[in-house]
């Protein structure tokens, strides 16, 4: 366990090394915020309600995602099926730890930086600049936190399998476009799945996207409390445990037709 | 003449190798359709929730949003070699460009034609398809051109967003990600009606960089709708001739730039 600590700390000291390249994904981050924010301000003009999110819910669900994408979402990361396709897999799976160990705890660590440095400066930008809704209970902070917690492995586990396709096809590049476009989609990042038409929000509350940003959101807005809450939790925690399983069997097949080349 | 000839046989030689690997390409060319659809279908979502936004009707939105889309797309075709300009300063690459008898311009340009961006054009096509089936616009000679010229300023601008960006590189050898709040933040930005915006926003996106005057005004008089913001009718037409001089600016820009390029000398 403490190798695994170990690594997670080294990971998020390596992110804490590019600071200029945090500030200008901040100043991106915050620019979609910015943007997002306007064009809900805009929509609330026609009605003070929709789907039960009245406009200070809205403009926070925009930064609370704005704010989760580096810890829970990083879009097109790749570096595990770079390693694949030169061949460094190969020293990875030959370390002394578990092979999924050693990237999920690297990933965690890189989460607990982007969540010092990314969700709070992103949150609290957004708490200038636009009225955002405060949760009122201090326990839900804590649920929000074990629920961030969840989400970036779930993040890291659909990275991950996405990843080790790598083993099967040498360019990973389409199947992660098409990835990228779920995550964006059913996890209720560029509209609360709560809009969807009803069956499609049905399919993509029950799916595992939805613990990555929906399910945290509903944490923090305070939309669900008590044993909904619960219940939602125990969700994702049902997901991760399939997910990494999941990332298990795919790695076990992966590695039974691994075949190396000398040199 | 001669340049533009060599940049045609370039970038033939490009899409010959991209088609090499045809599933590969597919693959990306799906990848690359599906996210932007993901962004369509969102805002499709939204009018459904919401019905109207500021004035406008969700086919009066997709209409500037398809535009935006086809003027994105087309510059992505062209510019994506001039992400790689500060790897090219890093190694030291970029001395051999300026010994070959091309203008570096070009071989840059030419060094990345991103043909799987055509799935970005494509969903812009799909954008357009469903505003004409909302609005049926009656598209007069005038309104073709219009839009068409307005499409084309639009991949001008962003093109020299990037050019700028690239130029910006001969000072600080990285790439400054300030570029993507211009051109992924600005197709955000310019995809929804200027007027839902603060002066700030406005006043950046009209004059610092005139995506506004590219695709908000020319979509303005084809829908033949009044400017909540009281800028004269004329801008509208006018919109589309600051492109030029945009990408004059960001040509003066790269050549200072490269004028001031020193070599690492690695």
């Amino acid at each position: 366990m403490i190798r695994y600590l170990e690594m997670a700390r080294v990971s998020y000291r390596r992110h804490r090394a590019y600071r200029a390249a945090n500030v200008a994904g901040l100043a991106t981050n915050a620019f979609f915020g910015v943007v997002r924010s306007f064009v809900f301000l805009a929509l609330y003009r026609a009605r003070p309600e929709a789907e039960g999110y009245d406009l200070l819910d809205a403009l926070t669900y925009v930064w609370v995602t704005q704010a989760l994408i580096m810890p829970v979402m990083h879009w097109g990361w790749l570096e595990i099926a770079q390693s694949i396709r030169d061949g460094d897999v190969i020293s990875d799976l030959s370390k002394p730890v578990s092979y999924l160990g050693y990237w999920l705890s690297r990933d965690l660590g890189r989460s607990g930086y982007y969540v010092l440095c990314r969700f709070v400066p992103t949150l609290f930008l957004g708490w200038l600049l636009f009225p955002l809704r405060q949760p009122e209970h201090l326990t839900t902070w804590i649920f929000f936190a074990l629920s961030v917690l969840m989400a970036a492995i779930i993040g890291f586990c659909v990275l991950f399998l996405i990843n080790i396709t790598g083993f099967w096809t040498t360019d990973v590049r389409g199947i992660n476009g098409l990835a990228v476009t779920a995550v964006n989609f059913l996890t209720g990042f560029i509209v609360p799945l709560e809009f969807f038409p009803p069956a499609a929000r049905a399919i993509a509350e029950f799916l595992p996207f939805a613990g990555m940003i929906s399910i945290p959101m509903n944490i923090f807005l305070e939309r669900s409390t008590g044993l909904a809450m619960l219940g939602l939790l125990v969700q994702q925690a049902l997901w991760v445990g399939v997910l990494v399983l999941a990332c298990h069997m795919m790695l076990a097949a992966a590695t039974r037709k691994l075949v190396v080349q000398g040199g | 003449m001669d340049s533009l000839f060599v940049y045609g046989r370039l970038v033939g030689a490009q899409i010959r190798g991209q088609m090499q690997y045809r599933v590969s390409f597919l693959l990306q060319l799906v990848g690359s359709f599906s996210i932007a659809f993901s962004e369509l279908l969102a805002v499709l979502i939204l009018f459904r929730t919401f019905g109207e936004m500021a004035g406008w009707r969700v086919g009066e939105v997709a209409l500037l949003y398809g535009l935006v889309a086809l003027g994105f797309g087309f510059s992505e075709l062209v510019s994506e070699g001039f992400d790689d300009v500060s790897i090219l300063i890093r190694m030291g690459e970029f001395d051999r460009v300026l010994t070959r008898p091309v203008p570096p311009f070009l071989q840059v340009m030419s060094s990345r034609f991103a043909l799987r961006r055509i799935g970005r054009i494509a969903h812009g096509v799909v954008a357009l398809g469903i505003a004409q089936w909302w609005l049926r616009l009656p598209w007069s000679g005038v309104d073709i051109l219009l839009f068409v010229a307005a499409i084309a300023a639009t991949a001008i601008v962003f093109f020299s967003v990037v050019l700028i960006g690239a130029a910006i590189c001969f000072w600080t050898t990285e790439r400054t990600e300030v570029q993507n709040v211009f051109t992924y933040g600005g197709t955000e930005l310019v995809s929804y009606p200027m007027h839902i915006y603060n002066r700030w926003l406005r006043s950046a996106f009209l004059w610092l960089v005139p995506l506004g005057l590219t695709t908000y005004y020319p979509v303005l008089r084809i829908l033949d709708k009044g400017d909540p913001l009281g800028q004269p009718r004329w801008l509208s037409y006018a919109g589309p001739l600051v492109a030029p001089l945009f990408f004059s600016v960001a040509l003066l820009i790269w050549r200072t730039g490269m004028n001031h390029y020193q070599s690492t000398g690695s």
